[in-house]
Order: structure tokens, then sequence, then C-alpha cells
């Protein structure tokens, strides 16, 4: 389903963000991607969904081979995965229903059925009473929740998500990933980032450690 | 619902809140295009209303054969024969030298000039001949002219031949004119067009970046802001022939008089139908060219990133 082969990436000068990667993720896994801040955790996620180029090696996801991807296909790469931002990613000046609608307007989904599965997700992340409000007006926990609603909002097949308990408190941290393990179970393949070492422990799901751009363990 | 329509429905709603959100560049932009439209509209009105002009005396153009004096029956009468056998012609009429001579002296009188009386005529007999109404009528009858001009028995013929051919060629450079002005226009619409959908791009930077990443096509983006520079150019081209509009009826209300007795007959024209279609098909196209290169050159920085 995910596949990394010996991919390099460099940023520019000084040594390279990913250096000889080679990974790979089955259909329906859970997987953590973790290591210190500025492993590279990020920059693989980035090339995974065609947002970042890389120098060597090749990818490839759902039989996609990501480095030869025209810019005007890159969407057909984006629908078939869900992705929460570091930095969420919401717009502002949408409501957190419209947030999430939107996911599903720019890819053309059915216009009757958005506000039901807008609704659905909502109500998965536990956020229906605040469906009103704007980003701003939520906690970083809640506008985590968006991120994770309207990412799972077009039910994809690949759910990336990088930090998504980065600021969060234990408890809130551990809904949340409960909320993933439910997708999970659902049939979507999870990658995981995340530098925290507290959630890892429960050790249930494969853990890929990384570190100055180099794959340490898997 | 089919998808093609639901694309175009939410297309067309981020249009709108695009412009809303805009509003005083798209204003600046529409009243750039109107007056633009404007300027092209006031030449062609100018041009057409001299096309007008140029047929309703092409129209009055008429053909004199004066005849020498020692002009023989047989020959007169081969010259008769000619006439008739031309079917372009509408009617033809003797004037024998007597006849236009007191006509001439009537028209100086009643024009107060001094009462002529020279103790002969020196007018020759002539036909007055008159074409029928046709597209290439002043052809026709320079055609005619110059074969009339070959028989025996002809002193002369005259149908304002020289004057018509410089007014014609005078429409000619009004119409490359007309050309030139409407593309120097048009690129400096293109111009400021773009601009306008440029500032609007970036002022949705943020939301563009973010329906990219979570999978809309490259044309999801783009038609929106194709809709907002086709929209500027309808706009403004209807503002501005609506108003050219009004004020052609005011005119054409206090002038349409002094307007008949210089060409009897015209009307004051204003912009017909189909050059309507075409000036606002052109700003519509134009709003649609300038905002497809301000959409392209913003796929193209992002892509490089
Ligand atoms: N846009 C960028 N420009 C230059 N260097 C970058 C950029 N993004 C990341 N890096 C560098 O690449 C390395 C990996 O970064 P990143 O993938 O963000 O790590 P992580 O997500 O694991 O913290 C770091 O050294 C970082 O400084
Ligand atoms: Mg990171």
């Amino acid at each position: 389903m995910i596949q990394l082969f010996n991919v390099i990436k460099n940023y520019g000068s000084g040594k390279p963000a990913l250096d000889d990667v080679s990974i790979k993720i089955e259909k329906g896994e859970f997987v953590f991607l973790t290591g210190p801040s500025g492993a590279g955790k990020t920059t693989i996620l980035k090339i995974l969904f065609g947002w970042e180029h890389f120098e060597e090696g090749q990818v490839l996801v759902q039989g996609i081979n990501v480095g030869r991807l025209d810019p005007g296909n890159i969407h057909t790469l984006r629908r078939s995965m869900g992705v929460i931002f570091q930095d969420y990613k919401l717009l502002p000046n949408k409501t957190v229903f419209e947030n999430v609608a939107f996911a599903q307007e720019v890819t053309n989904r059915d216009q009757k059925k958005i506000k039901f599965k807008t609704w659905e997700a909502l109500k998965n992340v536990g956020l229906t009473p605040k469906k009103d409000s704007f980003p701003p007006q939520l906690s970083g926990g809640e506008q985590q929740r968006v991120a994770i609603a309207r990412a799972m909002v077009n039910t994809p097949p690949i759910i990336l998500a990088d930090e998504p308990t980065g600021n969060l408190d234990q408890e809130i941290s551990n809904e949340i990933l409960k909320l993933f393990e439910e997708i999970n179970r659902n049939g979507a393949t999870i990658v995981f980032a995340t530098h925290s070492q507290e959630i890892l422990k429960p050790g249930k799901h494969r853990v890929i450690v990384l570190n100055r751009g180099k794959v340490v363990s898997s | 619902m089919n998808s093609a329509t639901q694309t175009l429905l939410t297309s067309l709603r981020t249009t709108i809140s695009n412009i809303q959100a805009n509003k005083q560049t798209f204003l600046i932009s529409v009243m750039t295009i109107a007056i633009s439209v404007g300027i092209l509209g006031l030449f062609l009105i100018i041009f057409l209303n001299l096309n007008a002009l140029l047929t309703s005396w092409n129209q009055h153009v008429q053909l004199v054969v004066y005849l020498k004096n020692d002009i023989s029956f047989a020959e007169k009468s081969d010259l008769q024969d000619l006439f008739k056998s031309n079917s372009k012609i509408q009617s033809m009429e003797e004037i024998n030298k007597e006849k236009a001579w007191e006509e001439f002296k009537l028209t100086q009188k009643n024009s107060g000039g001094l009462e002529l009386d020279l103790g002969f005529n020196p007018l020759p007999d002539s036909y007055r001949i008159r074409f029928k109404p046709s597209e290439n009528r002043s052809l026709h009858i320079s055609e005619f002219a110059e074969q009339v001009q070959g028989n025996r028995g002809v002193e002369s013929v005259e149908y304002g031949k020289k004057w018509i051919d410089r007014f014609e060629k005078f429409m000619i450079f009004c119409q490359v004119f007309l050309l030139g002005v409407g593309v120097l226009l048009s690129l400096g619409l293109i111009l400021i067009i773009s601009n306008t959908i440029r500032l609007s791009i970036y002022s949705r930077q943020e939301e563009i970046e973010l329906m990219l990443l979570i999978g809309a096509t490259p044309s999801f983006v783009k038609i929106p802001f194709m809709l907002e520079g086709i929209f500027q150019g309808l706009i403004g081209s209807l503002v501005s022939l609506g108003f050219m509009g009004a004020v052609y009826s005011y005119l054409k209300n206090q002038f349409q008089p002094s307007i008949d007795s210089i060409a009897r007959g015209m009307e004051f024209q204003f912009i017909s139908q189909p050059f309507l279609l075409i000036l606002v098909g052109l700003s519509m196209l134009i709003g649609f060219v300038a905002s497809y290169i301000s959409t392209y050159q913003y796929m193209q920085v992002l892509n490089k990133k």
C-alpha cells in the first residue's frame, strides 16, 4: 500500500532531511512514525501526499508512482488520503461544520450526502455542539478534532496524521488515539507521526523510529 | 444533479463571495472595462453613422451623361438602347439644354445669387440616370459610366466618382483605426483584469492551498476565478452599453431632425446588434483570457514549490 525505496530528500544545503529511507506499510496497518524533532517525520508525510519533491528513490502509494506524478494529477493521490496537518490548517472564517463540509465540496461529493456525512464525522469526534463555532474560538484539542473529522469525512483508505496529539494533555491524547484506532478498525491504513513517547507505551502498534533522516528501527 | 453542474454551482458561490470580499477592486475593474468598451463603442457609433451616411449618399448618386451638340439621331438611339438594356437602371430622364438652363437659373436665384443672363445657353443636352438601390450600386454606376463614356456623341459623364472614392478610402482607414483601438484597449484590459484576478487569488491563497492539499483538481480551483474574470467583462460591457444606449436615445430625440436635413432617409444609428454581441462577447473573452493568465501563473508558482 505505501512503499518508500531508498528515498533521499534534500531541502538545500546541509545534510539531507531524509537519507536513504526505505519503509513498507501494509494495507490496514496502524503505524507510528517517531523520532526526535527534526528527524524527518513531517518530511515523509509531505512526500507521501505529494507536497514535497524528493531527489532520489521511489515512492509508491496505492500503486501510484508519486515521484512521476504530473502536477495536474496530484489530486488523484490526495483523494486517497486524509491528512491531519501539524498546524491543523483550518479555515478561520468558516465554521466547524463548513470546514468539514469543505473537504467534500472540493472533491465534488454528492451535495445531498455532504450534510449527513459532515454531521456523522462531527459526531464521531464529539464536536456536534460546536458545529457553528469558528476555529479561533476552539481549544487546541477541539481544533485537532475538527482536523480529524475533516480528514476522515471522505472515508479515505489512508490517513496521515502529523503530531495529532501535539500539544494536548495525556487524557485528550488518549481520546484522540482511540479515535484513530476506531478509524483503523473500519479499514483505513494509519500513519501516525509523533515525537511523544507516552503515546507509544501501550505497544499495540508497529513503530518506525527515525533519527536524523535515517530509519533506526521499524 | 450531475457533478458538472454541481462544480459550477459551488464555483459560482465561491466567485460571488470572492467578489464580495474584494468589492472595490472588482468595481474598479468593471469601471475600467466599461470605460474601454465605451471608447470602442463611441468610435463604433461614429463609424457606423459615417457608413450609413455614405450609403445614403450613395443611393442618391445619379449618373449624368452630357451629350455633344452635334450628336446624330442614330447615336442617340444607340445610347438609349444601351440604357434600356441595363437591368440596374431604375429610370432615365432626358433633359434638353433649355430645361437644364432654366433649372440652373432657378436654383441660382433661389439661393440668392445673381440673376444670370449670358445671352446664350452654355449647357449641353443630357440624360439623368437613376440606378436601383443595391449593395454595389456605386460600382455599377462607375462601370456603366465607363461603358457610356466610350460611346460616340457623348461629351462627358459625371457622378461624383472621386468624391465617393475618397470617402470610401476614408472608411477603410476608419476600419483599420477601429481595429487598432480595439486591439490596444483589449491588451490594456487584459493587463488590468489579470491584475485584479491576481489580487483576488492572493486574498484566497490560504484556502486555495488547502483545497489543493485535500484533493481539489486544479480546474476546480481555477474555475471561480475564471468566472470572476468573465463576470467583470460581462458586467463592464453591459453597464457601458446600457449607458451609451441611454445617451443615444436622448441624442436621437434631440438631433434626428437636423440629421434628416443632411441626409434624407438616414437614421441616427446606434451600435447594431451584431456589434453589440461582439462587444459583450469580446469583453467576456478578455475577462476569460486575463483570468486564465493569472490562474495559470499562480499554479505554475505553486507547482514549483
Ligand atoms: N521547508 C524546509 N526547508 C528547509 N529545511 C527543512 C524544511 N522542512 C524541514 N526541514 C528540515 O528537515 C529536517 C526534517 O524536518 P521534519 O521533517 O520537519 O522533522 P520532524 O517532523 O521529524 O520534526 C529538519 O532538519 C528540518 O530543519
Ligand atoms: Mg514535524
